[in-house]
């Protein structure tokens, strides 16, 4: 919208045409964007070949861009609104009442949306909680939630993102309407959540980071925690760190989608189309953080912060997106232990191990055909055993371990052609392979590319406390190289 | 006063946007003959498969310009393409 907004409004008219699902996002982003009478022409996307949908369209598009003006399609106007601080008056049953309404998303099925929740009872914002939250951090409460530092975002080819310079002081717009929030308001969606004052940091630094809204459309929903708050705060680096019971791993976790809906103003099929990604993907469920239990690293692998240019003792938060969970082959924990301990069991076959005692290349066993139907990297969580048991076979860092497996993901060109990622990465494969700088086309069908993402940056390694050894395993993984401070919001 | 009946007020979780000017739209043409007309294509191709090849064929006396893109993402045009490109179709994502 951003492009056609500004084409409009340096002289060239515009026609869009979009599937008819999304009319309202078109008309509410027309808005947002400053071009409310966006002229469009609704398409259906289950037209057969789409040789009668062209044949209906065609004069309509075209219409578009010759018939005159009307009287309101040439004002002006602005478009300002002003939210009240405060919401509500009254009892706290009232209030209840009050913050549980919900309406009637026509597109949606007439599915019940609520207007300030998550869809779960919250606890009521009043003056004196907010208050009370705000003790959390020595930000003023009507600070603009900006960014604390400079950083460089990485490029992502399968995205078309280019990197980009980020400076300090850019103020954070909340997608998919890019609202601005103020260290109070972040502080009412905590409360909300339930958060204590303490968690207020965190949230803080997951506010900078957009809350994980990315462009409003898709990918995030979830956020890592690196550095010593952890322990300060309570929070769950054991087992069912996933799990419920925990008040900082779930209330933080919270937060997420209640700024998403809230600040960044998503409302299902109005704001925003939701294809099951961000926080309407099912591992999220909402929300989703965890930390990393650093004192569990094996000599030499660095913890995530320090692998982002922090301290060891500095804290921070990694937005990620998290993707199908449970990846790669099934076992049960003792039959990892059997593989390292004494060489038997069903990992030992498959290496053809058998009664060799470790430290064994588990990783081989786990990635067989990771790649075969999915793209992209991936995040192992790991309990220190694990871990251990890499380093002693021989990979040094988490570096070596992540190009081990990305080295591991390549495919034939012929393969990757037909898997159902690859028109998108590749831009219809129009575009320029990376690892070999050549035109796709040029390729021939035996040639080697990765599936699993731009690079060994794909991957990510979490170490968790336990001595139970599974690890939890995810598709998705942070995303990029966004790293914030939780350090700069105490 | 029982505690029930307390008063409280109660803050809003909601963001601010920033103040926006609402545009009108650019004029349209007048006819089609001899102009540039651009062709944004980028999400699902389907449709214009068979569009595009109706435009072009239907009308032969418009210059037709084209950039494709697979993503969700449109390929904007350049600067220099803008100076001599009189309308612009955009579609399906945007």
């Amino acid at each position: 919208m951003p492009y056609l907004a500004d084409l409009e409004q340096s002289g060239i008219p515009t026609v869009l045409i979009n599937y008819v699902e999304e009319t309202e996002k078109v008309k509410n982003d027309s808005v947002l964007y400053g071009i409310p009478k966006l002229r469009y022409v609704e398409a259906d996307r289950k037209s057969p070949g789409g040789v009668e949908e062209a044949d209906r369209l065609l004069p309509l598009v075209l219409e578009g861009l010759t018939r005159p003006l009307t009287r309101a399609e040439k004002a002006g106007g602005r478009y300002a609104p002003e939210p009240p601080r405060i919401l509500f008056e009254g009892t706290l049953p009232e209030a209840e009442k009050f913050y549980q309404q919900t309406e009637r998303i026509p597109r949606i099925l007439d599915a019940e949306w609520s207007m300030y929740t998550d869809g779960l009872p919250v606890v009521i914002p009043t003056e004196e909680r907010v208050k009370e939250m705000l003790t959390g951090t020595s930000h003023a409460p009507d600070e603009l939630i900006s960014l604390q530092r400079d950083f460089e975002t990485r490029p992502q080819a399968g995205l078309f993102m280019q990197g980009m310079i980020r400076k300090k002081g850019e103020v954070i717009k909340f997608m998919p309407t890019g609202s601005t929030a103020t260290v109070e308001q972040i502080a009412v969606n905590a409360v909300m959540a339930g958060c204590r004052p303490e968690y207020f940091p965190v949230v803080l630094a997951m506010a900078e980071s957009g809350g994980c809204t990315g462009d409003g459309r898709s990918w995030g929903g979830g956020f890592i925690v690196s550095g010593p708050i952890y322990k300060e705060l309570g929070m769950n680096v054991s087992y069912l760190r996933f799990g419920p019971c925990n008040p900082a791993n779930k209330t933080i976790g919270r937060v997420g989608s209640l700024i998403w809906r809230n600040i960044g103003g998503w409302k299902e099929s109005v704001t925003g189309i939701g294809v099951g990604l961000t926080y309407g993907n099912p591992v999220t469920n909402g929300g989703f953080i965890f930390a990393e239990y650093a004192e569990g690293l094996p000599a030499g692998w660095k913890g995530l912060n320090e692998m982002r240019g922090f301290k060891k003792n500095e804290s921070v938060i990694v937005p990620f997106s998290p993707g199908a969970w449970g990846i790669g082959q099934e076992h049960l924990p003792g039959v990892y232990r059997s593989l390292q301990r004494t060489g038997h069991g069903a990992i030992a076959r498959f290496l053809d191990v058998k009664g060799v005692v470790g430290p064994h290349n588990y990783l081989e066993f786990l990635t067989k055909d990771i790649w075969a139907t999915r793209e992209g990297g991936f995040t192992l969580v790991m309990p220190p055993q694990v871990a251990q048991d890499l380093y002693d076979y021989g990979f040094k860092t988490k570096e070596a371990v992540y190009e081990w497996m990305w080295k591991r993901s390549f495919v034939t060109v012929g393969n990757y052609r037909q898997r159902g990622m690859g028109d998108l990465i590749t831009n219809g494969w129009l575009g320029i392979e990376r690892t070999s700088g050549k035109h796709w086309r040029e390729l021939p069908d035996d040639y080697m590319v990765p599936a699993g993402g731009d690079g060994p940056e794909a991957y990510t390694i979490i170490v968790a406390h336990g001595d139970e050894t599974a690890i939890d395993r995810f598709g998705g993984g942070p995303m990029g190289s966004q790293t914030y401070s939780i350090d700069a919001w105490r | 006063m029982a505690e029930k009946d307390k008063v409280y007020k109660c803050l809003n979780p909601v963001g601010k946007h920033e103040p926006v000017d609402q545009s009108p739209l650019a004029p349209r043409l007048t006819n089609l003959d001899g102009k540039t007309l651009h062709l944004s294509i980028c999400g699902e191709a389907d449709i214009w498969v068979p569009l595009e090849k109706r435009l072009k064929g239907d009308y032969p006396d418009v210059n037709w310009t084209v950039k494709k893109r697979f993503h969700i993402v449109p390929d904007e045009l350049t600067e220099e393409e803008r100076k001599t490109t009189d309308a612009v179709i955009l579609g399906v994502c945007w």
